[in-house]
């Protein structure tokens, strides 16, 4: 017996035969040699059977010289479930828009959580989010990875010392911790205070302890500069001797630069491509056609699309392909050695102290050959150079 | 007369020459399983078929086969799948 699955593709019908000389009707269309399977009688005068949808027409001529009525009572199978699935695609549409629209509304912000921050924080945080495209019902492929947000806005707000950046679900969570200024002890142990280096003392302010030497002074590394015994010759007494000691420093700092110089810089112009990735196979799906840039950099930048808690095999990749320049830079002689001078400053500013001035600049030395402007500057810092220095009691004795 | 003889030769040959009987001799071939299924070859036509009774057309004379529920599963020129349940199969001669 031939299998009668195969029959399911394409299509099934019931037929139901009614009237005289059912019998002589079944045979005739067995000898031509049609399938006709599943025959059921049903009272007297009438039966049923199933046939291919293809076989139909093949009734009709037996169907005629019978006296047998013939009326289709079933169809099943191949065109006619999918004419059913198209009349109920209602159905199948709804499904697949929900999966879409959940699919879209799990990769979107939904929610930022600001934790451990104090109010002027959170909004500066929040303006800074902002400024970011970080903002509820973003979705989450056009904003940058989480660990470009932390730089960001530890770069970017002041007060942040740490933060913490974490993407649960459709949430965002912040976890900052603020700069808090460090109380200052409040108890010191008797110290004296001596030169952090040689310097020449410009002003002084000395909140307790004996003052050993005088403005215009010059001072050695390790002199004493604020005694923290104080009192008279008899009755010796140790305190924290503590105050502000400021004084003049020099520092050189020597500087090169280009007169010409070549940079690669971008030109602003930029082309961006989407691309679907579904298992390791990319799909563009915007931003066709080929960019024209004759240098270039690419920034490749991969979203993977989750639903509910699940990572899905799919990621959304945004290439953005920059042009590139090269720009050539040619400073007169003049310009150079103004621009050097900024670059020392910028230098020496990086090795001073924060609370220091710069009082003066003298330039010491100056060249320019092999199209380079070779400078050596001497700046005149003026900086704390207090250091404490504790005192051992056993000393005094 | 003349059918009857030619029979009487098939019949001959059949017996001499160890030559299978239902090719020779137009028999029908009747396979059973159990009493669910019967598998009917070199039938000659349906004569009558209700869910207790079939009865087929054979070279000679005609098969009634009696039981229930009877579903004609295949039906072919020369063979007939019938399910149900099978009481009786009977040869009946002119």
């Amino acid at each position: 017996m031939k299998n009668q699955w195969i029959n399911h593709f394409v299509g099934i019908v019931r037929v139901k035969v009614t009237g005289k000389g059912i019998e002589r009707f079944l045979n005739q269309l067995t000898r031509k040699e049609i399938l006709i399977w599943n025959v059921k009688r049903h009272g007297t005068e009438a039966i049923t059977f199933q046939i291919k949808v293809t076989d139909v027409k093949k009734l009709r001529g037996p169907a005629r010289e019978g006296e047998c009525k013939i009326r289709f009572i079933e169809r099943a199978g191949g065109p006619f479930f999918l004419r059913r699935v198209w009349t109920n695609s209602g159905f199948l549409f709804g499904a697949v828009a929900f999966l879409i629209l959940f699919l879209i509304l799990s990769n979107m912000v939904w929610g930022i959580e600001i934790k451990g921050a104090s109010p002027a924080t959170e909004y500066q945080v929040r303006k800074e989010l902002d400024e970011m495209g970080v903002k509820i019902g973003k979705p989450h492929f056009t904003i940058e990875n989480v660990d470009v947000i932390q730089k960001e806005l530890t770069d970017k707000v002041k007060a942040l010392t740490w933060v913490g950046v974490e993407l649960q679900g459709t949430t965002y969570h912040f976890q900052v911790v603020e700069k808090e200024e460090p109380e200052k002890p409040e108890l010191y142990d008797a110290q004296n205070l001596i030169a952090k280096k040689k310097a020449t003392i410009v002003k002084m302010f000395v909140e307790e302890g004996e003052q050993v030497v005088a403005i215009n002074d010059t001072v050695k590394k390790g002199q004493l500069l604020v005694s923290g015994l104080i009192g008279n010759e008899e009755e010796k007494k140790a305190v924290a001797a503590r105050g502000e000691i400021l004084g003049e420093t020099w520092y050189r700092s020597q500087v090169e630069l280009p007169l010409e110089s070549t940079f690669q810089v971008f030109s602003g112009e930029e082309r961006r491509k989407y691309y679907l990735n579904i298992a390791n196979t990319e799909i563009p799906f915007w931003g066709f056609g080929e960019h024209k840039f004759k240098e270039f950099e690419i920034e490749a930048n991969d979203h993977r699309l989750k639903l509910f808690k699940w990572e899905l095999p799919i990621t959304i990749g945004t290439r953005t392909i920059r042009e590139r320049e090269e720009v050539n830079r040619t400073y007169t002689e003049k310009e150079a050695i103004k621009k050097a001078t900024d670059l020392a400053r910028k230098d020496i500013k990086s090795q001073i102290p924060e609370d220091a001035t710069i009082k003066g600049e003298e330039i010491l030395h100056q060249s320019i050959n092999n199209g380079k402007v070779k400078l050596s500057i001497l700046f005149q810092i003026v900086e704390d150079i207090a250091e404490g220095q504790p005192i051992i009691q056993g000393d005094e004795e | 007369m003349a059918k009857k003889w030619s029979q009487l030769i098939r019949n001959w040959m059949t017996q001499r020459m160890d030559l299978p009987p239902d090719v020779m001799m137009d028999l029908p071939r009747i396979t059973m399983v159990g009493q669910i299924h019967i598998y009917i070859e070199n039938h000659r036509g349906l004569l009558a078929f209700s869910d207790r009774e079939v009865r087929l057309l054979l070279e000679q004379g005609q098969l009634l086969v009696k039981g229930k529920a009877f579903v004609i599963k295949t039906i072919l020129p020369e063979e007939i799948l019938l399910e149900g349940k099978i009481d009786q199969v009977i040869y009946i001669n002119e």
